[in-house]
């Protein structure tokens, strides 16, 4: 096994004994929800600042079959996936015809369409008071309301998830998206239609945004309108970016850190965002490149600290 | 059909206040080719501001200058200490950094006027309604018509007939040609985001005795002021008026027969103008 897959092995077993277990299992979801947006922002160039549309649509859809039809969890994952990606359609196909900042703008405006049907149908989403009650059922015999069983049962559809991005980000498409990122024009000129190809990762996305917004809703049992809201397309652009955008790995170093970071502040502060908009502030004007950078550069400046020592 | 006159004025008079919005985020947007997510934020500082400055002095005019003016102080002083250093970023980074920012000046707003919303009355000379003839309409709003329409006129005026103006518009187009003519692209940028932020505080100051004051103005406001933009096209001025004033008055027809939708309309409008063009109202990319 490679050193990556032990590493992960390892913190996801023992994630539950440092933290609670549903802050543990919020860390794996926000870290697939980091996946589906960093094959737009990472590996296609594409920054979107709307994913929440596709979050919460699916947390809501799901959520209220959950509730009202009693559908089974593997159903309910499916209809996640599939309105995450059918609403990633939608918004992806007004979008992907604009660039630059057009682009980022669009997806924000659109989110903010659905961040206002979704509080102003309050028959449907519970409005500001969000959409409570959203069961956990049973399969298959397994309890998962038991937060350990359901904490294993998301670790593993992480995996799924990590594994599938990984096969997705080598194969040909990945490479042709990566192509875009690097050289928009060049990869038209080569005969790849690029706004259709723009669709497609914002599709894929949108199906992992789903998946993420699905387990959700069934993690604390509500759909808090804050799970359509710029507030969550904002979290997770903040997290990829902590963690660092180049890699596959970098938006669950950044889930991890975020996740975290929000859970200390949230209980010392109700007007912690503030910290969080100074800590966005301190992390673009001096830690660029995110965690794994710092890391390295960290690493670099003891090097250097070290080897002026030995020569004094 | 008198109601739907009524609301069609009404649409004119917000409609005007969203095309100074998308106005002043297309000018900081087009010259320093930054998304700026703090834009909603400066106009709900700028509302805030004049509550607290017409509070303080007891002049509802002073405080109409004091506002924006503060705002754009701010907004000099941001250009000044951060967003100067990111230029070379990329817009992911300056996203954060303006989103960051919007999140500080956010909170600061409930730390400072506390987070349940505020009336503030318009002048008394300018409460009141006056008879148009099919219906008696406030006083207050036909000013703010009055008032953004002056402001359109300035920054046209600013925009197309003075020097430095025209030095902006070529930032516009073209950054590298303006700063290799000698110009000091820096204070463009500064000078760029002054007005912009100005703007921006000055429809949040006018906003305040129609609609009242709330920490989330701010980023309804952003929205609608990216909704501007991207179907009027950036530095394009006569966009900003016909986005505005289309989304304005498509806003208070609907809040006539359908109360609930009136915001959503305003982005399912934008949605299905793109839908038929989608390089927006005037083809500008």
């Amino acid at each position: 096994m490679k050193k990556e897959t032990i590493v992960l092995l390892v913190s996801i077993i023992a994630l539950p004994f440092v933290v609670r277990p549903a802050i543990a299992t919020e860390i794996w979801i926000f870290a697939i929800f980091g996946l589906g947006l960093n094959l737009l922002l990472g590996y296609t160039g594409l920054l979107s600042f709307g994913q929440s549309t596709f979050f919460g649509s699916a947390a809501y859809v799901a959520g209220w079959l959950l509730k009202n039809y009693g559908i089974n969890v593997f159903f309910a994952l499916g209809i996640g996936v599939g309105v995450g990606a059918l609403s990633a359609l939608l918004v992806g196909y007004l979008c992907v015809q604009r660039s630059g900042l057009y682009f980022i703008m669009l997806t924000f405006a659109l989110n903010q369409l659905f961040y206002f049907i979704a509080y102003q149908w309050t028959t449907v989403t519970g409005g500001e008071d969000g959409m409570p009650g959203i069961p956990r059922p049973d399969f298959l015999g397994l309890n998962f309301k038991d937060p350990l069983l359901y904490y294993a049962f998301v670790s593993l559809l992480f995996l799924l998830s990590l594994w599938l991005m990984k096969r997705i980000v080598e194969s040909p498409l990945g490479r042709i998206l990566q192509a875009i990122r690097e050289n928009e024009v060049r990869a038209e000129a080569v005969g790849y239609h690029v706004p259709r190809f723009k669709l497609l990762a914002f599709v894929i996305g949108g199906a992992f945004s789903g998946l993420a917004g699905v387990l959700y809703a069934m993690l604390f049992g509500i759909v808090p309108l804050e799970a359509i809201s710029f507030v969550f397309s904002g979290n997770v652009v903040f997290a990829t970016l902590i963690g660092g955008s180049g890699s596959l790995y970098g938006p669950i170093i950044g889930s991890f850190v975020f996740i975290w970071l929000s859970e200390s502040m949230s209980v010392m502060w109700a007007r912690w965002p503030l910290l969080l908009g100074v800590a966005f502030v301190i992390v673009v004007l001096f830690f660029r490149g995110g965690v794994v950078e710092a890391w390295s550069r960290l690493g670099e400046k003891v090097r250097l600290w070290r080897s002026s020592r030995q020569k004094t | 059909m008198n109601l739907l006159l009524g609301q069609i004025l009404n649409g004119i008079a917000t409609g005007m206040l969203y095309a100074l919005m998308g106005l002043g985020l297309s000018l900081i947007t087009g010259v320093l080719n930054i998304p700026n997510f703090a834009h909603g934020a400066l106009f709900a500082v700028g509302a805030y501001l004049l509550v607290s400055s017409a509070n303080l002095v007891g002049n509802f005019w002073v405080a109409l200058l004091v506002a924006p003016l503060g705002v754009a102080l701010l907004g000099l002083i941001i250009e000044y200490a951060g967003v100067r250093r990111l230029y070379a970023a990329g817009h992911d980074y300056q996203l954060l950094f303006t989103f960051g920012l919007a999140l500080i000046l956010n909170e600061l707003i409930i730390v400072i006027w506390g987070p349940v919303g505020i009336s503030h009355l318009p002048p008394a000379i300018l409460r009141g309604g006056v008879d148009l003839g099919f219906t008696f309409y406030p006083k207050y709003r036909l000013f703010v018509m009055g008032m953004a329409g002056l402001l359109v006129l300035a920054t046209w005026l600013f925009l197309e007939k003075t020097r430095y103006g025209a030095v902006m518009r070529a930032g516009i187009e073209n950054k590298e040609m303006v700063s290799l003519l000698g110009i000091d692209i820096h204070r463009l940028f500064t000078v760029a985001f002054g007005i912009g932020a100005f703007l921006a505080g000055i429809a949040g100051a006018l906003t305040a005795p129609i609609r009242g004051l709330s920490p989330g103005m701010g980023v309804d406001m952003l929205g609608i002021a990216f909704v501007v933009v991207a179907l009027g096209g950036l530095g394009n001025l006569l966009g900003a008026i016909a986005a505005g004033l289309l989304i304005g008055i498509a806003q208070a027809v609907v809040a006539a027969y359908w109360t609930e939708a009136s915001t959503a309309v305003i982005f399912a409008v934008m949605a299905l103008v793109l839908l038929i063009r989608p390089q927006g109202m005037f083809g500008i990319r």
